[in-house]
């Protein structure tokens, strides 16, 4: 078949699926939900095939059974352990998978944060108070203060409820910001979406009619 | 009177906002008005920074987005393809991000490659995805053909010209980063700090927020921030794309949204009075 005509099918079939979702704004109807399962069972499909082909296939049977790899037949044991949550009588084997990754996961975490994330900012913060000194004290402030806001052990009366309600403050100027980013965000989201309903699709059925 | 009309304004049904803000993208989109593009900072210096690479060198560009913000992040590396090819620089790519990501770099990549007259394998890879991202990331730093024996098509690293000399992260000039997720983070914490190895990105609006405070520590060398940020970066490149034509749009929908906020506010502040 021509490829402007199977590309023109492509498009109408993802135009059509846009515009089930895009009618939940009416009202809920069997076309958005049609459009929602295909969603949930394609995206499901997709991550099992992609999870058997690229981690199951790829990083544990090719190398065991071609390259002889065979301390990867541990980590796969592991893989299966997490498969006996199904059987009530022998769930408490999973336990041994879960405890690596939250070991694993909370030692790369600690070390990812406090390297990459805590110092360099402490770091950058306090040495800027050589260059400038209004930017950095403001920094300072707020983050003393946002987290006494948090500092739950204590009544927030006197001093220490001054200090959380500037921390509140803090906080607020940082949920308008995020939510002023997300409105942008989400609008782009929906330019995207017009833009491929009014122009890409209007162009890839004017290509077969050329 | 006023109250009257605050009572009718907190009426109005949800239906007709939507219908407006439709109206407002649909127009725009249709009626491409041209706006000026204020570049800003963090996207200044890291254009600045991928055109000081020397020509034919190699940079590391990911994919790390799923197909929902495409809006967002198509055109970010779209623009910096661009400015890459138009250096002839190498580019390797890949995806922490198994549900798109590996395909989008694959589509985008061979499109342009056409337009540049780019080989795969001697001006440009796509390694795909690996699936656990902190695995990948370290595992990237000590040796990439031990987390990509193969690339996206399944082809030897070592039969790509292109990837011969290539083992760590000291191959690339600069890594480039277009997300849609946390995963800068660990771009930061893990490749960053540990390797020591020169960043900057591109993140969806919702993200950006949060890693601006990456570039004033210059843990990240700039940074794009949604629509707008890739507007900005194709204006540096010069060339127009799907950011600045959806600029009109989002700003006519901003403007929508203000109205409809000062409407609410006005509702909520006249109704209060009258109770």
């Amino acid at each position: 078949m021509n490829h402007d005509i199977v590309l023109f099918l492509e498009m109408t079939l993802a135009g059509f699926l846009t515009l089930c979702i895009f009618s939940f704004l009416y009202k809920d109807n069997p076309f958005y939900r049609l459009a929602e399962h295909i969603f949930a069972g394609l995206s499901a499909g997709y991550y099992v095939g992609l999870i058997w082909h690229s981690v199951i296939m790829q990083q544990l049977w090719v190398p065991i059974t071609q390259n002889g790899q065979y301390s990867l037949i541990l980590p796969g044991l592991l893989g299966v352990l997490m498969f006996t949550r199904l059987v009530d009588r022998l769930s408490f084997l999973s336990r041994v998978s879960i405890a690596f990754v939250v070991g694993n996961t909370a030692g790369i975490s600690i070390i990812q944060q406090l390297h990459g994330f805590v110092l360099p900012q402490l770091g950058d913060t306090m040495s800027r108070f050589g260059q400038e000194f209004w930017g950095p004290l403001i920094i300072l402030i707020g983050v003393v203060s946002t987290l006494i806001y948090f500092y739950f052990s204590k009544e927030h009366k006197g001093a220490l409820g001054i200090t959380a309600k500037v921390g509140t403050v803090f906080i607020m100027v940082s949920f308008g910001a995020h939510f002023g980013y997300t409105v942008m965000g989400r609008v782009s989201l929906l330019i995207g979406r017009v833009q491929f309903l009014f122009v890409d699709w209007v162009h890839s059925f004017n290509k077969i009619i050329n | 009177m006023l109250t009257r009309i605050a009572d009718v304004l907190a009426r109005i049904d949800r239906r007709i906002i939507y219908l407006l803000i439709s109206i407002s993208v649909i127009i725009p989109t249709l009626v491409i008005f041209p706006l000026p593009v204020q570049v800003s900072p963090e996207t200044q210096k890291l254009y600045d920074r991928v055109e000081a690479i020397p020509d034919s060198s190699m940079i590391l560009l990911t994919f790390d987005y799923y197909p929902s913000t495409l809006a967002e992040t198509e055109p970010m590396s779209v623009a910096v393809l661009k400015q890459c090819w138009r250096k002839n620089l190498k580019v390797v790519t890949l995806s922490t991000v198994g549900l798109g990501g590996p395909s989008i770099a694959d589509r985008v990549m061979s499109t342009l490659a056409d337009k540049f007259g780019k080989v795969y394998g001697i001006d440009y890879v796509n390694l795909g995805y690996k699936a656990n991202y902190q695995a990948v990331l370290l595992g990237l730093g000590k040796s990439i053909r031990s987390i990509y024996p193969t690339d996206y098509y399944d082809t030897p690293l070592d039969s790509l010209p292109m990837m011969k000399n290539v083992d760590t992260y000291d191959a690339f000039d600069f890594i480039f980063i277009v997300s849609d997720n946390g995963i800068v983070d660990n771009w930061v914490g893990l490749v960053n700090a540990q390797f020591g190895s020169e960043m900057g990105a591109g993140v969806t609006a919702v993200m950006a927020p949060k890693f601006y405070a990456y570039v004033r520590s210059n843990q990240l060398v700039g940074l794009l921030g949604g629509m707008k940020g890739a507007a900005e970066y194709e204006y540096l490149v010069g060339e127009k794309g799907a950011a600045t034509a959806g600029m009109g749009a989002q700003s006519l929908v901003h403007l929508t949204i203000i109205i409809f906020i000062l409407i609410g506010n006005f509702a909520y502040f006249a109704g209060r009075k009258k109770k």
